[in-house]
């Protein structure tokens, strides 16, 4: 059943203008590559509620400095709002956060999608020297510190904390975080007063002419795929020493070959294949709306700047993805396009407000 | 190596003969004392090696001194990008104004942490044959390292520090000089640290010394008769013999606690992260610590649980509180201890035991102890490699 459909079958004239502008939509719509949102993923609440203090608790930090919230902010779309990420004190991150949001319905993760499932997610950012750079048995003594948590851990997961439950809490309280009733989802399911008229057009140009459904399909508008677009690299790069230390050592440690050159190599960087060079996961776009950089490197600042890049069909890159040609999109149709682009929202972010600080407690010695 | 041994050998002898001389002609011993003489053997059977000078700082043959790797070291020592979060140097810990210690009972620690022990000097550290309060090191360099990346330290990754320390091209520079490799290496961090200490903060002229090399005015009456105290009566021989004052073997004194593990959730949090890393077992071990168990983590044998290596006396006056948990900050303190025969924790070392020290002798074995120091080894903190945009 074709959810364009149901809110169309009134007057005439409508049902004429419905075939007009969605004839793009419907026509992908046979290969369905627009979906609304999944069903939230089942979650046990005593769980998502401790991993909702873990994910706002700096303690889960080498030096007790940043939290997962530090860099997926509730209040920035849960990133960070910069073009590139900061990461830990003394290093300066070389790519841009991803969105927390949606994390537990991507089947990769990351840029170069390196990792695909959430705990393992969790682990790594707490584990990496340039993420939050803790030791896991050094966490678990400050949380047996803080009563609320031997609490919490026993009733959500039927212990004391330890390493696995911290992972396995905070990704519960991930897969709480989704995108809701966003416009999209409300044209899918049939309300086509969810857009206003340039932002609808926009949608058609999305999913037809534009051609940006070849890669932001499905319900949560990727492909799950990677791609070398020929994004232009962020001048930080090569004005930043930090920044270069922190890329440097990332590739180091994946054991990247050429690890020493200014670049980001993207997926090659983990399968090593050079025909993955300078490709990176097709990043979902629920939510870009909510978003101030974009791409792997936040080479590009508004949506305008985006949608110019593929018009021009990408960059120059010996690598770049034969779908990228350019679009021949007109200055309104841009706008149209951009329209759309920037009410990829939800009106109601998941409930998101950071818990009250938990403090330590002295314990009594020798009673652990 | 067979001469520097020779030679090595020679000097001790050498200072042995001076040491037990030089105390024969001391003041008078004090009354209602027998003039007993210096004991050859400790209570349990261990040859006791007389006082005397420091010989030549031993260099292992991998990692020979070089004034330009000393350089290294010590831009290394005081540059706090050798931790994690860019914070906390080896000097944060180890500041020679604070007699290379940080002058705190229980360490600082990294952000986010305090640490579970006291930051022992590093005045003469290059002596010892095992680092840490339980011996937990072979080597400076061992020591450097677990220091650099313990997570109550420095929590630093290895990748991470090589990649700082090249993107300052004078940092480059000096590897390549030093070690001839293009990139800095970790393992050379470690060794140019550790040369570092080798060649700095090393004390070998404290009034001590002066007495053994035949100054006759550099100790005077009290301390002389201190000196012969610590030899006999006051039974510090037993454990600090040897011209570094340590028999580097480990004992168990039933200090009592640092009332800090009682008080403050970061130092439990400390001790049982020491317990839950260290390996040792959980139901016996882990669920009842309350106490730093000392050697016991290395040996799991439970004869040598609250064991500490002996740390040297020499540069004391510098590098109070003193103890592996600092519960003495004065050498009052300190020999008031001694004098009751020590504490009254588990396992207590069978030299321990009450030594009647009237007031007049406990002056004068302090007056000793403060002469097993020199002047303060003061290096000032250098002006530090810049990092550079890397083309």
């Amino acid at each position: 059943m074709n959810p364009f459909r149901s809110a169309h079958i009134a007057p005439f004239l409508a049902v004429v203008l419905f075939f007009v502008i969605n004839a793009p939509v419907t026509r992908a719509q046979n290969a369905s590559p627009l979906a609304q949102m999944p069903k939230p993923l089942p979650v046990k609440a005593e769980q998502v509620e401790l991993g909702r203090k873990l994910f706002f608790d700096a303690r889960l930090s080498g030096d007790g400095s940043l939290s997962c919230a530090t860099c997926h902010d509730p209040a920035r779309g849960f990133s960070d709002g910069k073009v590139l990420s900061d990461a830990y004190p003394g290093a300066r991150h070389f790519r841009n956060a991803l969105p927390a949001i949606n994390a537990g319905h991507r089947r990769l993760l990351f840029w170069d999608g390196r990792l695909s499932d959430l705990a393992d997610l969790v682990r790594d950012h707490i584990t990496d020297a340039q993420f939050m750079n803790a030791d896991g048995r050094l966490v678990i003594e400050r949380l047996r510190q803080v009563p609320e948590y031997e609490e919490g851990f026993k009733k959500a997961l039927g212990g004391e904390p330890s390493f696995g439950r911290i992972l396995n809490a905070v990704a519960a309280y991930l897969k709480t975080l989704q995108s809701k009733d966003d416009p999209l989802d409300r044209v899918l399911a049939g309300d086509e007063a969810a857009l206003p008229p340039d932002a609808r057009r926009g949608l058609d140009l999305f999913a037809g002419k534009a051609g940006c459904v070849a890669c932001h399909k499905g319900p949560l508008l990727t492909d799950e795929a990677f791609h070398a677009l020929g994004v232009p690299a962020n001048k930080e790069l090569f004005e930043d020493p930090l920044r270069q230390i922190t890329l440097r050592r990332f590739f180091k440690s994946l054991g990247s070959p050429g690890y020493t050159k200014i670049q980001d190599p993207g997926l090659y960087a983990i399968t090593k294949r050079p025909g993955d060079r300078f490709k990176f996961r097709t990043p979902s776009l629920r939510e870009v709306g909510r978003r101030s950089a974009f791409m792997h490197d936040g080479a590009f600042t508004s949506l305008e700047q985006v949608v110019d890049f593929y018009d021009r069909g990408g960059g120059p890159v010996a690598e770049k993805d034969p779908l990228l040609r350019p679009l021949g999109l007109s200055a309104p149709e841009k706008r149209d396009l951009v329209a759309f682009l920037s009410r990829l929202a939800s009106p109601h972010p998941p409930d998101a407000a950071a818990p009250a600080k938990l403090e330590y407690r002295v314990r009594k010695l020798g009673q652990n | 190596m067979r001469r520097l041994l020779a030679a090595t050998a020679a000097i001790l002898a050498g200072s042995t003969l001076l040491a037990w001389a030089t105390q024969g002609e001391a003041a008078a011993p004090p009354k209602a004392t027998p003039a007993a003489s210096p004991p050859r053997a400790t209570d349990l059977g261990r040859p006791i090696r007389p006082l005397g000078l420091l010989p030549d700082v031993p260099v292992p043959p991998d990692n020979k001194i070089m004034p330009a790797k000393v350089e290294l070291g010590k831009l290394l020592f005081f540059d706090a990008r050798t931790s994690g979060d860019v914070s906390t140097s080896c000097a944060a810990c180890h500041l020679p104004q604070l007699g290379w210690g940080d002058g705190g009972d229980l360490s600082r620690g990294y952000p986010g942490t305090q640490h579970w022990r006291n930051s022992q000097t590093i005045l003469n550290s290059a002596y010892y044959r095992k680092l840490f309060w339980a011996g937990e090191s072979t080597s400076l360099e061992g020591q450097a390292d677990s220091a650099l990346t313990g997570n109550l330290a420095g929590n630093v990754e290895p990748d991470t520090l090589e990649e700082r320390l090249a993107q300052a091209p004078e940092y480059v520079r000096r590897f390549k000089q030093v070690f001839g490799t293009s990139r800095p290496q970790y393992p050379d961090v470690l060794k140019a640290i550790a040369a570092f200490e080798r060649a700095v903060p090393i004390s070998r002229d404290t009034p001590f010394d002066r007495h053994i090399r035949g100054d006759r005015k550099a100790l005077s009456a009290g301390s002389l008769r201190g000196m012969r105290l610590y030899q006999t009566k006051a039974r510090c021989i037993q454990c600090h013999d040897g011209p570094l004052m340590s028999d580097e073997d480990y004992h168990a004194l039933g200090l009592p606690e640092n009332e800090q593990f009682k008080e403050d959730p970061l130092r439990q949090i400390a001790l049982r992260y020491q317990f839950y890393s260290r390996g040792v077992q959980d139901a016996r071990d882990y669920r009842t610590a309350s106490t730093d168990l000392g050697l016991y983590f290395q040996t799991l044998r439970p004869a040598d649980t609250g064991k500490f290596r002996t740390p040297s006396l020499r540069e004391l006056v510098h590098t109070a509180p003193y103890m592996h948990n600092g519960v003495f900050f004065s050498l009052e303190e300190v020999v008031d201890f001694y004098d009751a025969g020590g504490g009254r924790g588990p396992g207590k070392s069978p030299l321990l035991r009450p030594l009647r020290l009237s007031k007049a002798e406990k002056q004068d074995l302090i007056a000793f102890l403060k002469d097993l120091s020199g002047k303060p080894i003061l290096v000032a903190p250098p002006d530090l490699p810049e990092y550079e945009v890397a083309r």
